[in-house]
């Protein structure tokens, strides 16, 4: 590798580390203060809808930590195959499950092994499945073209590789598949003290 | 993000800023709109199928 592929690999390391310290303290400490609206505050903020947040495990929508709410246009149906990019605690891929219903499948991916057995503790809770992959965005663990919606919430900011990730979320899609992602977009190019800081960076 | 998944190939890529999205703490938020950081929505569709 060349010195910048190296210290592009190190800084991605260090990103990863840091994503998974902070999202793993949303979840296990929500009552904890972070630069974003977390929990039933932020779903709320974002018009989750009520009889969603009160049926859902309180722990999954204390551990909520979107910047957006995906389901407002993902049209999901009954029978449907959904993927959850970035499933943290389980909100989202949880509310999915409740549209696309017994004949519908979601598959949650996270970074956090960890945050996967949390969210399928949290399916399980609420009386649906999920199948949850530890893996990481820009190589989802999932088949080409075996999907008919991806949702995702706040999670594709934090790569380093967006086009990576939007060329793997094209590749498991099944032709007409669709996206319905809600995420933090800059207008400028932020400043290198950010872009090497993975703690803001995570933010 | 936009011109991204235009370019990966997804078609009717639409997207809508979160008009209620901001940071929990204000100097977070006033960096966040120095650098024009906001939240959106976007949606897009694979070409294909029926």
């Amino acid at each position: 590798m060349t010195d910048a592929a190296d210290a592009q690999a190190s800084l991605e390391a260090m990103l990863k580390d840091e994503i998974i310290r902070m999202y793993q303290e949303v979840a296990d400490k929500p009552q904890g203060e972070f630069h974003f609206f977390h929990g039933r505050d932020a779903a709320e903020l974002f018009d989750y809808a009520p009889e969603w947040l009160d049926r859902a495990p309180p722990a999954a929508v204390a551990s909520f930590a979107g910047v957006g709410n995906p389901h407002e246009r993902s049209k999901l149906r009954p029978g449907e195959t959904v993927l959850d990019l970035g499933s943290g605690a389980g909100l989202d891929a949880i509310i999915a499950s409740w549209l696309v219903g017994p004949t519908g499948r979601v598959i949650g991916v996270d970074l956090n092994p960890s945050m996967c057995l949390k969210a399928q503790a949290h399916a399980a809770a609420s009386g649906v499945s999920m199948d949850c992959h530890e893996g990481r965005m820009e190589d989802i663990p999932v088949a080409d073209a075996s999907v008919d919606a991806v949702i995702s919430n706040g999670v594709i900011n934090l790569s380093f590789r967006k086009r990576r990730v939007v060329e793997e979320v094209y590749r498991v899609l099944k032709p007409g598949g669709r996206i319905s992602i809600t995420d933090i977009v800059s207008a400028k190019q932020l400043s290198q003290s950010i872009v090497n800081d993975p703690k803001l960076w995570a933010s | 993000m936009f011109r991204l998944l235009e370019e990966s190939g997804f078609t009717r890529v639409r997207s809508a800023v979160v008009p209620k999205f901001r940071f929990r703490k204000s100097e977070t938020q006033d960096a966040a709109e120095a650098y024009g950081v906001k939240a959106v929505m976007m949606t897009a569709v694979k070409p294909g199928g029926d």
